[in-house]
């Protein structure tokens, strides 16, 4: 009888209301404390409590961005820098996307490739660096190489992995109806090594940059590092903190782009379903 | 054998001959000899590693018996087309469930393809994918995937056993009605021996790698379980695999379980 009583006396428009207080205090809640630490930054800036030769405020960094984008020169610098990674990505990604799908196929492939593989990725590409520099100098190849040794261990394994995995029952059932080896290739095993091989692209992705961002710290006449490199010759914080955010910014790019490959590629996997 | 009131047959016989298939160094059959008849229903029943899955297996060719030969008759047109159904549906997760059952028949058979979804009741799942369907219905697609081209034998694996009663009670009659329609020979594989008595003209049971009970099956389709006959059927046929003459019945009134002999 009171749990009657109770159920009677709530009104429904309180409720919504509140609904959607809550649902704008979750939206906003996670934004308070970055925005208090920006404003905090500015102040300290601003009092001169924060030299600026530590680092610069927001506001000059804002500027800084608004100028060099005006210029063109950003942009210059943000495209060098993207082909890039770009070019050692199709070049790793594209090797070890070959080399997975031999060793995941083939077992003679594998016997013969894959321990001195697994030997090579024992070393870590950066401390390969000195050696890198003495074979192609310091020029473009160089960087295509760094950045395309990095991308290709995670590709090469996690295609290796996708193909060996496939499950056994669907390409039984695939040669009972009659699929031809080249078909049982395209309907069954590279669909089925295609999750895994994506979670090979979004590893390598990661890689990708902080290769990029090492080649170019090293050497280079163009790209965002070079205009970081060039700025802390000059003292200017301010774009030093542009190029980082650059970087940082390109980065979340990239991992919505293959987040959204897996979108696409994968929305018959039961993760990817609405829920119900 | 056929069943009275059969319109045609496009099934095609079957001939095991003195077969005999090891798995992993066991014997598993041996001097295996059946024969089929072109649009017969034959249920094979028997406990779990008695062979049965294998030689369905070794009938669409997965398994290679080590003697004998396995032959199919001829058909009016054409080379007979076998096609299996598995315990698990194995449709591809990434194929909608029209593409599914045109799988190595290209889009050619769309339209056939939407007239065998309808007739299991799926006409308007046809562009879902398969991971939104619950088990039954992906076993539905897996029949109409099995059946799309009109194959001449249809080879079932315990294609029921992981299903509910419910829905494997209608899968049963789907199954029938359609191989009553369309007359395909149809050998099943099945632990539940009240189904191979629901569903076949001849049950067989399997045991140390042998034929050891051919029962026929004389009751009128489709078969009614409370029938005198089907009970009594499936008590003989069940009380033969677990190997019991009878319950027997101890002095105190109370019943004794006598060892199983495996």
């Amino acid at each position: 009888m009171n749990r009657e009583a109770k159920a009677e006396f709530q009104p429904r428009v309180t409720v919504q209301a509140r609904n959607s207080l809550q649902k704008i205090g979750e939206r906003a809640l996670p934004w308070l404390v970055p925005v208090a630490l920006l404003v905090l930054w500015q102040w300290a800036s601003s009092t001169g409590r924060l030299p600026i030769r530590f680092l610069p405020s927001p506001r000059a960094i804002v500027n800084s961005f608004i100028e060099l984008s005006a210029s063109g020169e950003l942009w210059t610098h943000v495209r060098v820098s993207t082909m890039r990674a770009l070019l050692g990505f199709a070049v790793g990604g594209g090797l070890g996307l070959i080399l997975g799908l031999l060793t995941g196929s083939f077992r003679w492939a594998e016997t013969l490739l894959d321990t001195t593989l697994q030997m090579i990725r024992n070393i870590p590409a950066l401390a390969l660096i000195p050696l890198v520099i003495l074979w192609f100098g310091i020029d473009e190849s160089a960087k295509l190489f760094l950045v395309a040794l990095g991308v290709f261990f995670p590709v090469y394994i996690n295609t290796f992995h996708g193909i060996q995995s496939v499950d056994r029952g669907l390409i039984e059932m695939g040669r009972t109806y009659g699929l031809s080896r080249w078909q049982l290739y395209r309907e069954v095993i590279l669909p089925g090594a295609l999750p895994s091989i994506l979670v090979g692209v979004r590893f390598s992705l990661g890689f990708m940059w902080v290769m990029l961002i090492v080649a170019e710290t090293i050497s280079a006449r163009s790209g965002i590092g070079y205009m970081t490199m060039n700025a802390r010759d000059f003292m200017q914080t301010d774009v030093m903190v542009v190029g980082i955010l650059l970087y940082a910014l390109l980065g979340k790019l990239a991992d919505l782009f293959s987040k959204g490959l897996e979108r696409y590629w994968l929305r018959w996997h039961p993760a990817y379903q609405p829920a119900r | 054998m056929l069943a009275e009131g059969r319109q045609y047959s496009r099934g095609v016989a079957i001939s095991i001959d003195d077969v005999s298939i090891a798995l992993g160094g066991r014997t598993v059959l041996q001097h295996f000899n059946v024969e089929i008849a072109a649009g017969e229903f034959v249920a094979i029943v028997g406990r779990s590693g008695c062979g049965k899955s294998t030689l369905l297996r070794s009938i669409i060719g997965l398994e290679t018996p080590q003697r004998g030969t396995i032959s199919l008759g001829s058909i009016a047109h054409g080379q007979p087309d076998v096609r299996i159904m598995f315990q698990d549906s194995r449709l591809l997760p990434w194929k909608r469930v029209l593409q599914n059952v045109t799988l190595g028949l290209g889009a050619a058979y769309s339209i056939q393809a939407e007239k065998i979804l309808a007739q299991v009741g799926l006409a308007d799942r046809a562009h879902d994918w398969p991971a939104i369907l619950s088990g039954g219905q992906r076993q539905r697609v897996a029949l109409a995937r099995a059946l799309v081209h009109d194959p001449s034998l249809l080879l079932l694996d315990e294609p029921l056993g992981a299903l509910d009663a419910l829905t494997r009670i209608e899968m049963q009659e789907l199954i029938e009605n359609l191989w009553w329609n369309r007359g395909f020979t149809a050998v099943l594989v099945t632990h539940d021996v009240a189904e191979a008595i629901t569903l076949a003209d001849r049950v067989i049971l399997i045991e140390g790698g042998r034929v050891v009970l051919n029962e026929f099956i004389d009751l009128p389709r489709p078969r009614a379980r409370g029938n005198p006959g089907f009970a009594a059927l499936e008590d003989r046929i069940l009380l033969r695999v677990l190997q019991h003459r009878t319950f027997p019945v101890n002095t105190s009134g109370t019943r004794e379980i006598k060892q199983t002999i495996l």
